[in-house]
């Protein structure tokens, strides 16, 4: 009878289902209270405040700083909010609206080269993103912004107008057009010289790239277009006589009046 | 005997009626109750919850190195952000647009970050403005192309694992929220915070 019984009680015991047992951990039952979060809140007001308000001083000095004794056309470029050639450190936080927790900073003898302090929070200016600025005796000597088609150096104040900045963008177009030419993206290419020709509309080498390429993509109406585009482009240059160019593309421009002749039989 | 059993058909019938009559005249009853209280009634998904998410995600927020190292390299300026898709991808009805108006409430009052109105919000204020152009006086209309545009764009999304047997039931939730720089569409912070619910249906007796 015994035996039976523990039997029992042993079969009852393997059929039991294991309980889930919450503790120790917080369990909130009906009625607890859910904590707000307005303490929160507010002690981030408190620090962010803080942080604002001794920023906010930190820039105030420097812009007035920066604004002292500068040059008419820094002036202007630093209430335009744009780095420009020449300008001391302080006008370069003052152009860039930033304070010296934003650069990294590394000095040697007259010279120092200012980096972002954080790699994803480049300082920017009016125009583009800051990415390194070459400071000698204590001017700016050159500057290069991170743009998306590349590394853009400004070392004269040529570089800095928005006709070498278009000039520089387009060359980067072409490369990259080129590029996609080797890794065989003809679309791609064709888009990219594409962008490139509104950048540098007096670059006869562009409007020869896009002929070939849409001459090879069975285009012709279009490829006679661009040859014929190219040449007079190569015509303007020899009148004008701009350097050697015409000698330069002389294979290029039998190639072009070649394929116009064979474009138009068609 | 037969009049005692009449009698007792009776005494049952007006016991039932009373009892009808007593339950049909029982009064609704409404308390107000202190939002914050805890009130889990079927296990789902609750206002208590949301609370929850929402005092973490404020929390981890407003304690992330995001916002201080936005505002080091940009002269003391707050983020801006803007809110994006919030995904349930549970089976349940869930709000998500509590705990998110919370977070926006805790940015923007905190200061620490600039929120930008998105969405059919943005779409209303559009069309007001574009109004303005026409009847408002020329001194008092709001510039058109002059809206800042955010930095950063707020994403996230709930999901769900339910396991359950018998009159037991376990619930996890997992609430990832994500701030993306809508430039690089790097991930400068993550947050998240998470549920278990354990559920279990007690045998209704009298």
């Amino acid at each position: 009878m015994t035996r039976a019984a523990a039997v029992g009680v042993l079969a009852l015991a393997a059929c039991t289902q294991r309980k889930i047992n919450p503790e120790p951990v917080t369990i909130m039952r009906n009625g607890d209270r859910v904590a707000d979060s307005d303490a929160k809140i507010a002690e981030a007001r408190d620090r962010v405040a803080g942080q604002q308000a001794s920023t906010q001083f930190s820039r105030d000095s420097i812009m007035a700083a920066a604004m002292t004794g500068c040059t008419p056309d820094v002036c202007a470029a630093v209430t335009r909010g744009e780095v420009t050639l020449g300008m001391n450190e302080a006008q370069l936080m003052a152009a860039t609206r930033t304070t010296p927790a934003a650069w990294s900073v590394r000095r040697s003898g007259d010279a120092a080269v200012y980096t972002s302090a954080l790699q994803d929070q480049s300082p920017r200016d009016a125009v583009a993103a800051v990415a390194l600025v070459q400071v000698e005796d204590g001017r700016i000597a050159s500057y290069a912004y991170n743009e998306p088609s590349g590394m853009r150096i400004v070392q004269k104040s040529g570089d800095a107008s928005a006709t070498a900045r278009a000039t520089a963008t387009g060359n980067a177009l072409v490369q990259q057009g080129d590029e996609a030419v080797a890794a065989g993206n003809a679309n791609l290419a064709l888009t990219r010289y594409d962008q490139a020709s509104v950048l540098l509309p007096n670059d006869a080498t562009v409007q020869y790239k896009i002929a070939t390429l849409l001459d090879q993509q069975l285009r012709p109406i279009e490829a006679l277009m661009r040859y014929k585009r190219f040449l007079h482009q190569m015509e303007l240059e020899r009148i004008n006589a701009v350097g050697d160019a015409y000698a330069k593309q002389a294979e290029a421009i039998a190639h072009a009046k070649e394929r116009i002749i064979v474009l138009e039989k068609h | 005997m037969e009049t005692s059993s009449l009698a007792r058909l009776s005494a049952r019938a007006a016991l039932v009626a009373l009892m009808a009559v007593g339950a049909a005249c029982q009064p609704k009853q409404v308390n107000r109750i202190d939002p914050a209280a805890v009130t889990d009634l079927s296990g789902r998904w609750n206002d208590t919850d949301s609370r929850l998410v929402a005092n973490e995600l404020i929390k981890q927020s407003l304690d992330g190195a995001w916002v201080k190292r936005y505002s080091d390299a940009h002269g003391g300026a707050a983020p801006t952000v803007v809110v994006g898709d919030f995904a349930n991808k549970t089976y349940e009805h869930i709000a998500v647009g509590t705990f998110v108006n919370d977070l926006e409430r805790a940015f923007t009052n905190s200061g620490a970050v600039e929120v930008m109105v998105s969405g059919a919000a943005r779409d209303a204020v559009r069309d007001e403005r574009a109004d303005q152009q026409t009847n408002a006086n020329a001194g008092t209309r709001s510039r058109m192309a002059n809206e800042t545009g955010a930095r950063y764009m707020l994403q996230g999304e709930i999901q769900a694992i339910e396991d359950s047997e018998g009159k037991e039931k376990v619930v996890f939730y997992q609430i990832d929220a994500t701030m993306v720089d809508m430039e690089s569409n790097a991930k400068v912070w993550i947050g998240q915070h998470k549920i278990k619910k354990y559920i279990l249906r007690k045998r209704v007796g009298l």
